[in-house]
């Protein structure tokens, strides 16, 4: 069983959806509780069992109730749990911080959560094992990481507690003392802020708050101020540069209090991990912020200590720290001293690479003392960053990827900043000899990586420098030299081509590149043309094509060349793609600016495609582009051709088929895909069921006991017998109001599973859905291999009245467990007394046999009255027993292809008694959470 | 100050990568969903966010030339904070994952983004992201070694050891330590000293204070007027305090020799109590002034249990070690070899070892090979691309040693290939070690070591100089440019 749960826990949290397709939230919630209460199973299976509740606990408790209740449960565990299971209590502490937090019972002031912040605080508290083993330690440091989340999720929260806190922390001399300290800076933090936020508090409240005794009336106001406290500004950070604004609290300049609180704060520090430094310098950062009344100036000896680190964190808080106080802790020369390091670490040896890049990072969001722009999220040069200084970061070859394009970003700005002249030009010239390093590494054929780089280099050269020609002419040249060497670089070209014309709108280097290779690919001789190259070459004319500047006259050239059949076998062979790859070419010429100059060349190769071409269907499309050409005049082709080229053309990066071939044919050939659902299935109502076991009182089944059971059993030798459930769905609009699809037709409806526990469903078709008739009613038949609940996708391909086809996904349906019940499959004449020695046939042998079978009893409280209505609307069609037979009802419940439900039920004194007997263990956990269901509406 | 969860990721022995564990904070989550407000982007299941995560480093569709969302030129990875575009009901960006991966490890973290979502924030305003790294980079450590070379074999049984480390370290997405090398010894302090939280446990014993000092020297020689040659020298300081007490003082301090270049950008450990600001003030980036801070350097701490790397530096020297030159010459089938190596005067010649390499790419494998040294021995590798020429522990007096000769390149198969060397671009590569000297003349005094407690320690210190990227370029050939230190 315990490897089987690592199983089940894996794939439940590899895949919670998919997991809990194939039960529910309740039965997988009420077999995890189960499993820890139950004294065989391990503790280190049960802590496997809780990191369900701490990764998704909200998956598993859908309402804020379920998780009180739950929480209630785990905290009993928790009571019954021996001391020394310590890693067990661990975890459990946290699953109860998951669940609570996340189901907002914190928020609301739960029971649960009370209780839980009782235990938490007692745990805190509770040091008498320190002059023993301290082996309690690890609980009170989770306890204590629990009571900070809590405090972080529902700021405010331990404000109340905050002088019991402090004492804790001065008191604890065990490395404890961090979880401690951080625990009682961000209370500290949070009551501050709570403060700032209530009119007229000052240094009297800030006095009483630290030294505990909250007057009565600042109480109230503190409750009301949590439940105001909706929005989530306290849970952020309140250091946010140069435009952000930081509450305050006017205290005047007498705080010695809290001054004296922060001072041990900050001389401790020295004693916790770097990572636990950073946080409680930013909290520090914060509450110095908020409170005027303390100087910035508290953090002036601790400076050196932190600029000299070699550890991210604590410099990255020094840096927020600059950002928060700027000129009034850090000096200029400070801020030179800064940025100096910043580019230092940028590049030194001994960092990481992310590492490095991350300060690279900072630099290009300098907390300047004296910002000129207002820094809003734009990378910006600090004023100090001279070239000279930033040259230690220029990019080599030898750099990876990451580092060499963030750091030709960073010089480009440089030198951007210092014109042509002088350091920028020289800086410029070195940029672009590093360009043509990266060009040659291409061109003598480095890996994909390398490529990916060249191009983005490539990119941000010309971003920031495409106005300096005498490089953007050099570039062109050299990249066409490229092209030609490695043709498979063509989708890289136009990507760069595409690129550069859409950022650098005013620049016309993407028209100069194209031109320049439209140049060198009609140029080059033909002898030696694979039918690679000959492929992209045309993927590089069709972009060509598409820049009214470029004239055209040598592409035609060029297309005639290669299919005139005299001088290529390009026609003969009548390689598909490859003609549609020179349609595609003709296309773009068809709807070309200069189409009138174009017009004989272009019906010549048109004409040529049609006699020559192998291959019919190019033959037929190039005759439907000539009798366009010939036929139609300008604007027409234009517009003909127009809702194509939109959706065909560069745009368009998933060049399909439909878009190659059908040019202004595309959307009515291609499936669109719909943005939204446009409709559902949703359960149709029971149709009133036509005459039911009762009605047939007169006939009757085999004599005996014995002969039904067989007779029944014989029925299965047909393994097709009763293996089916059929569903009646209905399908409907969803309610959104696009008129557009109030008419559907032919709808084809596709299924797949989620599981494996049903056979694959046939498609279903349906004429048509239109929004003001009667919705039309689909019959899903479902044949189980395990009659368990399931989930099914479900989409739909239909024409609207456009004539366009559409794929549309529809909400998964949901199968219940009850879908799956059917009346015991007896053959129609049998009467009561067959169906009832069936059912105590059944009920025998599964009380006998123990294999697979189960027996259980579910217990509730219900009226009699309740009892009938019950049976009545539930268990009507699958009763074995005679209605009025009040005493007790014997219903079977029979779940293809071949597992049985028996239920005898009967009021006893205290609760109605569910006696259950299956055949099938496994189906246990459904039938009780769907009598739950049933028993509790 | 948290990150919303947690990824492994690793290579299995097919080249597939998988997500080895991931760990999701619910009560982040929770946070991050009344942060982000409308623009709250939900962590997607495992397969998904693997998948995304393999798009945006460039390691999807590795068979395929060009995938637009991969390769786009306009697309420059942010590296260490990529942008995950989710698709489907749940759409977004999910930002920022950062990301590290060594060897057959990839990392990854979400840290919560605690400041208003729109505009984007720059990364630098986040605490959680530097965080995040160093959560990261201890991980890392923890289950591949700390060494140069990844080790995977243990790989599988410490990545079951994950859960119980992050329990200590990461309980509830919020960082609060990296994961230590040995278990928490039992505490023993009683004391009304507060213990560093940094500190495992208390050393019971004789003292004993270790101190080392590695100088690194890299070096790009072109032997070519018109690119001046480059060199740099790193040092590293790694100490390993075995003291008693809960808070004891140690001190230790470099000097330099009289006319020693100071000592610059310093980096130090936590542990170091306090700094003297004239000792952080030179850098490598600022121009040389005379009137510098030349030690003696003063480092103030109180020692963790396990070895660390106390402080580093850079420094300044007038010369490299090793002056090389490296000629090559194409004649017929053949290729002609000189190289000339000299050893400065001021370096001591006592070797450990010291090697220089000679690889030959995008040529066929060598045949003939006929070469003279004029000192140590020659080797062809196996692969015969690569000559080795081992010089062993000593240079001969006059301190210069050359290599003069001919390769056939008249092997079978074809070598290796770098889409960096090509034609005549080449270069020899020197590895060596000299044992007690620096380049920077640095040095830790036995003596100068202070520790502040009852008993007498035994105080051990030691120095050496290593080499690593030691470049001698062919002459002849177009080399590449490695920095631009020399423009300016």
């Amino acid at each position: 069983m315990a490897a089987n749960w690592a199983e089940r826990i894996s794939a439940f949290s590899r895949r919670p959806s998919g997991f809990l397709s194939g039960t529910t939230a309740e039965a997988f919630l009420a077999e995890l509780l189960r499993e820890l209460r139950d004294d065989r199973a391990t503790y280190s299976v049960k802590i496997l069992l809780l990191s369900p509740l701490c990764e998704h606990p909200t998956l598993l408790c859908c309402s804020d109730s379920v998780g009180e209740e739950t929480a209630l449960e785990l905290m009993s565990v928790f009571a019954q749990c021996p001391p020394k299971s310590v890693q067990f209590r661990c975890h459990l502490l946290l699953a109860l911080t998951s669940v609570l937090i996340c189901t907002s019972c914190v928020k609301s002031h739960s029971r649960a959560s009370l209780d839980f912040l009782d235990v938490l605080l007692q745990i805190a508290q509770d040091t008498s094992d320190i002059h023993t083993d301290g082996s309690q330690r690890p609980l009170r440091a989770i306890a204590c990481e629990c009571l900070r989340e809590l405090e972080a999720c529902c700021p405010g929260l331990l404000s109340q507690r905050l002088e019991l806190l402090g004492g804790l922390w001065q008191q604890e001399t065990s490395r404890l003392h961090q979880a401690y300290a951080e625990l009682y800076t961000l209370v500290l933090r949070n009551a501050i802020y709570q403060l700032t936020q209530e009119t007229g508090a000052g240094a009297e409240h800030l006095k009483a708050l630290l030294g505990g005794n909250t007057s009565a009336a600042w109480e109230a106001d503190q409750e009301s101020g949590l439940a105001s406290s909706k929005d989530s500004a306290i849970l952020s950070s309140l250091i946010l540069g140069p435009m952000g604004t930081v509450p305050t609290l006017h205290t005047g300049p007498d705080c010695k209090e809290l001054r004296s609180v922060l001072s041990t704060l900050l001389d401790e520090s020295y004693l916790l991990t770097p990572l636990c430094q950073a946080t409680l310098l930013h909290r520090l950062t914060e509450v110095v912020a908020m409170v005027p009344g303390v100087p910035p100036a508290i953090f002036r000896t601790h400076l050196l200590r932190l600029l000299g680190t070699s550890e991210v964190s604590l410099l990255h808080a020094t840096l927020l720290l600059k950002c928060a106080f700027t000129d009034s802790l850090f000096s200029s020369e400070d801020e030179a001293f800064i940025l100096k390091r910043l580019v230092v670490l940028s590049q030194h040896l001994l960092l990481s690479t992310p590492e490095k890049l991350f300060y690279m990072d900072c630099i290009l969001h300098f907390p300047e003392n004296r910002p000129i722009s207002c820094g809003d999220g734009d990378e910006t040069l600090p004023v100090l960053l001279t070239p000279q200084l930033a040259s230690a970061l220029v990019p080599t070859v030898f750099n990876d990827s990451a580092t060499l394009l963030a750091r030709f970003n960073m010089l480009s700005l440089v030198y951007l900043e210092e014109g042509e002249e002088g350091q920028g030009g020289q800086g410029l010239a070195y940029l672009y000899e590093h360009l043509s390093s990266l060009l040659s590494m291409v061109e003598n054929g480095c890996g994909r990586e390398l490529v990916v780089t060249f191009f983005r280099a490539a990119f941000l050269f010309l971003y920031y420098f495409c106005h300096v020609e005498r490089y953007s002419n050099d570039l062109t040249k050299q990249l066409c030299q490229l092209y030609l060497n490695h043709t498979k670089l063509a989708p890289h070209f136009i990507n760069l081509a595409d690129q550069t014309q859409d950022r650098l709108s005013e620049s016309s280097w993407s028209v100069g590149l194209l031109k320049a290779l439209q140049r060198v690919i009609t140029e080059a001789p033909l002898t030696q043309l694979t039918s690679h190259d000959l492929s992209r070459h045309l993927k590089m004319l069709a972009r060509v094509a598409e820049e009214g500047e470029i004239i055209q006259q040598s592409t035609l050239t060029f297309l005639s060349s290669i299919i005139t059949p005299s001088s290529s076998s390009l026609c003969t062979g009548g390689d598909w793609r490859l003609g549609n790859e020179i349609l595609r070419v003709c296309r773009h010429l068809l709807v070309h600016p200069s189409l009138d100059s174009l017009l004989t060349p272009l019906a010549d190769v048109l004409q040529l495609l049609v006699c020559h071409y192998a291959d019919m269907e190019i033959q037929d499309h190039a005759r439907l582009y000539y009798t366009l050409l010939t036929t139609l005049s300008r604007e027409k082709l234009a517009g003909v051709l127009a809702q194509g080229m939109e959706e065909g053309g560069r745009q368009d990066k998933k060049q399909s088929l439909s878009c190659l071939i059908g040019e202004g044919l595309t959307s009515t050939l291609t499936i669109q895909q719909t943005e939204r659902a446009v409709f559902r299935l949703i359960e149709a109502p029971p149709e009133p069921r036509a005459g039911d076991i009762n009605s047939n009182e007169v006939q009757k089944g085999p004599e005996e006991a014995s002969a039904s059971m067989e007779a029944y059993r014989d029925q299965f030798s047909d393994s097709s017998f009763a293996s089916e459930i059929t569903l009646q769905y209905q399908l409907v609009h969803i309610n959104s109001h696009d008129s557009h699809f109030d008419q559907l037709f032919s709808i084809r409806l596709h299924f797949s599973l989620t599981d494996h526990h049903y056979e694959e469903l046939g498609d279903i078709s349906v004429p048509c859905l239109l929004r003001e008739r009667p919705s039309a009613i689909v019959q899903l038949t479902l044949k189980p291999r395990k009659p368990y609940p399931t989930s099914l996708h479900a989409s739909a391909i239909f024409t609207s009245p456009d004539g366009h086809t559409w794929h549309t996904t529809l909400p998964d349906i949901h199968v219940a467990f009850q879908q799956t019940f059917l009346p015991l499959p007896v053959p129609s004449n049998w009467g009561r007394g067959g169906t009832l020695s069936v059912f105590e046939g059944l009920w025998d042998e599964i009380c006998s046999e123990s294999g697979d079978s189960a027996m259980s009893l579910f217990c509730c409280q219900l009226k009699e009255a309740a009892l009938n209505t019950l049976v009545e609307k539930h268990f009507l069609p699958f009763l074995i027993s005679d209605a009025s037979h009040k005493e007790e009802f014997k219903v079977l419940f029979f779940l293809p292809p071949r597992s049985h439900i028996l239920l005898k039920v009967s009021s006893e004194e205290d609760a109605v008694h569910f006696n259950i007997a299956t055949d099938n263990w496994e189906l246990l956990s459904h039938i009780n959470s769907y009598l739950l269901k049933i028993t509790s509406l | 100050m948290t990150v919303r969860g947690l990824w492994i990721i690793s290579h299995e022995n097919g080249g597939n990568l998988s997500i080895r564990f991931s760990r999701r904070f619910s009560t982040v989550e929770h946070r991050a969903k009344s942060l982000a407000g409308s623009s709250y982007v939900a962590v997607p299941e495992e397969s998904t966010f693997l998948q995304l995560l393999l798009t945006e480093l460039g390691l999807s569709d590795s068979g395929k030339n060009y995938v637009a969302l991969r390769d786009d030129c306009l697309y420059r990875p942010r590296s260490p904070a990529l942008e995950l575009h989710v698709d489907g009901p749940a759409k977004g960006i999910l930002w920022p994952v950062l990301t590290v991966s060594q060897g057959p490890l990839i990392l990854a973290c979400l840290p919560l983004v605690d400041v208003p979502p729109d505009p984007r924030p720059p990364l630098a305003s986040l605490l959680s992201v530097s965080q995040g790294l160093t959560l990261l980079a201890g991980l890392q450590t923890f289950l591949l070694g700390s060494g140069s070379k990844p080790d995977s074999e243990g790989l599988g049984s410490r990545l079951a050891m994950v859960p119980s480390v992050l329990l200590q370290v990461c309980p509830l997405g919020t960082p609060l330590d990296v994961p230590l090398p040995g278990t928490p010894t039992a505490p023993t302090s009683v004391g009304t000293q507060k213990q560093p939280a940094w500190k495992t446990g208390l050393h019971r014993g004789r003292a004993v204070v270790n101190v080392g000092l590695i100088e690194t020297v890299r070096s790009m020689q072109y032997g070519n007027r018109s690119r001046q040659d480059l060199w740099d020298v790193y040092g590293t300081v790694t100490c390993k305090c075995e003291v008693e007490g809960v808070l004891p003082n140690v001190t230790v301090t470099l000097s330099l020799p009289p006319n020693g270049s100071p000592l610059q950008d310093i980096l130090v450990h936590p542990c170091v109590t306090s700094l003297d600001s004239s000792i952080l003030t030179a850098s490598s980036v600022d121009n040389y002034d005379g009137s510098a801070f030349s030690g003696p350097y003063k480092f103030p701490f109180s020692p963790p249990l396990e070895p660390f790397r106390l402080c580093s530096y850079t420094s300044e020297v007038p010369v490299p070690p090793i002056l090389g030159s490296y000629q090559l010459k194409e004649e017929e089938n053949q290729l002609r070899v000189s190289v000339t190596l000299k050893l400065h005067e001021s370096i001591k010649n006592s070797f450990e070892f010291c090697n220089a390499h000679l690889p030959f790419f995008n040529r066929d494998q060598m045949g003939v090979v006929d070469m003279k040294v004029s000192s140590g021995q020659l080797d062809v590798s196996k692969e015969k691309n690569l000559l080795v020429w081992v010089l062993g522990q000593k240079f001969p007096k006059s301190r210069e040693v050359t290599m003069e000769g001919k390769i056939n390149f008249s092997g079978p198969t074809p070598g290796p290939s770098d889409p960096l060397c090509t034609k005549l671009t080449a270069y020899v590569k020197l590895h060596f070690k000299v044992p007690d000297m620096t380049l920077s003349g640095c040095y830790v005094d036995q003596h100068s070591v202070q520790v502040y407690s009852s008993a007498k320690p035994r105080i051990v210190t030691s120095r050496e100089l290593q080499s690593k990227e030691y470049y001698i370029w062919n002459s002849t050939g177009t080399a590449p440019v490695s920095s631009g230190q020399m423009m300016m």
